[in-house]
């Protein structure tokens, strides 16, 4: 019980997350132009360009950089609405829209049932707030002053908005009432929802308020030992995917520290630089602020990169041309931009070890950056764009950027020096170190296919377009009825299934992805940054499949023997050629040797050893009945090389027999291979006919 | 629950051919007929697992039924295992 409340939490928090990356998507586009617009208006940095003829008050270049400002800081200040709105269209399963529109109306209602009722209680008097209220308590957001929720009060707009679309979208009204029923009446029923939810959280948000200062001021009072564990549990929390659940609160919220700028009280670490960056009189950032953020920088762009070259030379010499590639872009996307998951996922499930390595070095890097009063800001991630708008153009006196340089060579040694070491030392399977004969990262298509068995050729036959990575992906989940809902973040495929038992963790790896974590009803698939196409393609796939176009159980299997393919109809064996048994081919052979018409796993071999029992890997359960009548010779003449339950291959040997002998007995050598679940297929085919060798494709199931 | 024990005849067993008509008879009935053969039992239903069973001649197998037409179900299998096997 208590596992299954853990798993629901965990894929609830892991949709929030993952319904955040849409508007967390805008922000490194309104951090340039924030980034851009405020440094070139700025006076200090204007002068120090010798930029003052062309950019004073006045010139078209300073109105555009002041727009450019502005309007990026539209996005900050008003973060709370557009997660209000990404969250209900995150969370809502249908009607999303109307569960966005109902979120915007939730959001302004319940601010505003607040807003009158600090007036009635005395808290704000002519508009203007009371002296007796707390600083920093009351804001004003869309032009209301009302509580300071920050994010959390659009958070809890959006997810209220959500459930109620998800609940009442197809609610019935009495036929007088009709207009209002159904969709209509989720915006309806937001409005009433946020007049008692804000309401409700007029009293209980002023102690909540209270409760996130001090843990704010504990947090800043813990100094450069809380500084290091928030970086450790940060990066800790990243296999989890619930590291933007925990840093949110420092970034957005009182936790992360509150500041007064240009009279205006900013909450959370993030906002306040924001808010300094834009603020002309900011002499320097505030090093309260930047510890939430700063910290990135060394490990994402000295340390991993070193991780990466110590994986290089750390591989095999003739595997190091396909590592280097892969190593190289994963290094240089940490470095450019900050996205590291691509890269941790290469080490994360092959050497966990490693990763608990980098949480600590990733703690360590904040506590340094902290010590060293290192302030450079970030919109998203940490990388070298960030690095150059947030601490290079608003100067060395205000960010102290160039102490990082030191710290990012430094970073980068550590982790070459510590990484190597860990290496070789417990030999760990990092990328181009597999034992012979596995490639658990760049497995090419022709391997792909074969692993998986599927888009071999006739896959193509239903005239649909096939797609073989999203057919694995549905192999490797269980199928398309464990399927309950698709979805992404930066680098992740994140899928709800109905039985996450169901999941094959080395399928959806053979899709090409990095990695795989399983936890409760949710699985998430590391791709890197292109999982938003292997996402649109999964979509697509999974419509076809249900429109009933493409069948996902396609199977192709090969021929088992050197011979002739004949109709089973036509076998002499009322008991085949009936279809009592099912559906399927035979062969009538040439040679004495039976090969195994697709992977999967022996179930049977009989006594007589003239018959085989296997079930594929997709399902299919063959029976492979050498000769008919041939029960009867007792086993002469035959020759099994394989045993029950052992793992076969296409095309590998399964049995001889003396085909001259056996027709000397009086027996016929006509081989059926008989679909024994013929029920579980809508159709089968016989793509081949007249003589075939074995392993030629003989017959597709789908 | 109905069930019954039956000393197999036929030549062959149950082999592909008889497997296949114990298949067919099985599915005509709503109930889960299950052949046990020294601690072993197969769903009579599944024709890969029934000859897994490799039921010989002489061999002894208990035929248990279960379900809403068991009383029938059992009384007509138990003539098709005289008839057939």
């Amino acid at each position: 019980m208590k596992e299954k409340k853990s798993g629901q939490f965990f894929a609830a928090a892991q949709q929030i997350g993952k319904s955040l990356f849409l508007p967390i998507a805008v922000l490194p586009f309104a951090g340039l132009l924030l980034g851009v617009g405020s440094s070139f208006t700025n006076a200090t940095t204007i002068e120090a360009y010798g930029l003052s003829g062309i950019l004073h008050p006045g010139t078209v270049l300073f109105g555009l950089m002041r727009i450019f400002a502005d309007t990026g800081n539209a996005i900050f200040g008003n973060l709370p609405l557009i997660f209000a709105l990404a969250i209900a269209l995150g969370m809502s399963k249908r009607e999303k829209g109307v569960a966005v529109m109902s979120a915007g109306i939730f959001y302004i209602v319940m601010l505003m049932t607040i807003h009158s009722l600090l007036v009635l209680n005395g808290s704000i008097v002519d508009g203007v707030v009371s002296e007796t209220v707390k600083e920093g308590a009351i804001a004003e957001i869309l032009g209301m002053k009302t509580l300071q929720m920050g994010v959390f009060g659009g958070i809890i707009a959006g997810l209220l908005a959500a459930v109620l679309c998800n609940r009442f979208y197809k609610l019935q009204l009495p036929s007088a009432l009709s207009f209002f029923a159904g969709t209509r009446f989720v915006p309806i029923l937001s409005m009433a929802c946020a007049i008692l939810t804000g309401a409700v959280l007029y009293v209980i948000w002023p102690v909540i308020q209270n409760g996130i200062y001090s843990l704010g001021s504990l947090v800043q009072a813990s100094g450069y030992a809380g500084t290091f564990i928030y970086g450790c549990l940060e990066r800790a929390l990243i296999p989890f995917g619930l590291h933007h659940i925990f840093y949110m609160p420092f970034w957005q919220t009182g936790v992360g520290g509150t500041a007064l700028i240009d009279g205006v009280t900013v909450m959370g670490a993030q906002n306040i630089f924001f808010a300094e960056l834009a603020s002309p009189d900011t002499v320097r950032f505030s090093v309260d602020a930047c510890r939430f953020l700063t910290g990135k920088y060394p490990f994402m762009m000295g340390g991993l990169p070193g991780a990466a070259l110590a994986m290089y030379v750390t591989s095999k010499s003739e595997k190091k041309k396909e590592v280097g590639s892969l190593l190289f872009s994963v290094g240089l996307t940490s470095f450019l931009t900050g996205i590291t998951e691509p890269i941790e996922f290469t080490f994360l499930f092959l050497a966990p070890s490693l990763f608990a390595v980098h949480v600590v070095l990733a703690g360590l890097s904040f506590m340094t950056c902290h010590i060293l009063k290192i302030c450079v800001g970030t919109t998203f991630s940490d990388g070298l764009i960030d690095l150059v708008l947030y601490g290079i153009l608003p100067g060395q006196s205000k960010s102290n950027w160039i102490m990082l340089i030191p710290v990012l060579i430094v970073y980068f040694l550590l982790y070459f020096v510590l990484f190597r070491f860990f290496i070789l030392r417990w030999d760990l399977k990092t990328p181009g170190r597999e034992a012979e004969g596995e490639s658990a990262h760049l497995i090419s298509k022709e391997e792909y296919r074969k692993k998986t068995g599927v888009g071999m050729a006739g896959g193509q036959s239903s005239g649909a377009k096939s797609d073989e990575r999203s057919a694995a992906i549905l192999k490797g989940i269980g199928g398309i009825e464990n399927l309950i809902d698709i979805d992404c973040c930066a680098t992740r495929l994140r899928l709800t299934l109905a039985d996450s038992q169901k999941v094959d963790e080395a399928l959806l790896k053979a899709s090409g992805a990095s990695g795989v974590v399983v936890k409760g009803s949710g699985v998430q698939v590391i791709y890197g940054p292109s999982v938003t196409i292997v996402k649109s393609n999964l979509e697509e796939y999974v419509g076809q499949v249900q429109a009933g176009e493409m069948n996902e159980k396609s199977l192709t299997l090969g021929a088992y023997m050197k011979g002739r393919v004949i109709p089973l109809k036509e076998v002499k064996d009322d008991a085949f050629a009936s279809e009592a048994l099912g559906k399927g081919i035979a062969i009538e052979p040439s040679e004495g040797s039976l090969y195994a018409p697709a992977d999967g796993v022996i179930e049977t071999i009989f006594d007589t050893k003239h018959a085989i029992g296997m079930t594929a890997d997709d399902g299919a359960e063959l029976l492979l009945h050498i000769g008919i009548d041939t029960v009867k010779l007792g086993g002469k003449y035959f020759e099994t090389l394989v045993l029950p339950e052992q793992r076969v291959k296409k095309g590998e040997l399964l049995a001889n027999f003396d085909p001259d002998a056996i027709r000397a007995e009086g027996y016929l050598c006509t081989t059926p291979m008989i679909v024994c679940n013929t029920d579980d297929f809508k159709e089968m085919e016989t793509v081949s006919e007249g003589n075939v060798d074995p392993g030629q494709d003989i017959l597709v199931l789908k | 629950m109905k069930s019954f024990t039956y000393t197999i005849t036929d030549e062959v067993g149950i082999h592909a051919r008889p497997a296949g008509l114990l298949v067919k008879e099985a599915k005509k009935y709503g109930s889960v007929v299950r052949i046990e053969k020294e601690g072993k039992s197969a769903e009579a239903g599944k024709l890969m697992a029934l000859m897994g069973l490799g039921v010989k001649k002489g061999d002894t197998v208990t035929v248990t039924v279960e379900g809403e037409d068991e009383e029938t179900a059992a009384e007509n299998l138990e003539i098709f295992f005289k008839n057939h096997l």
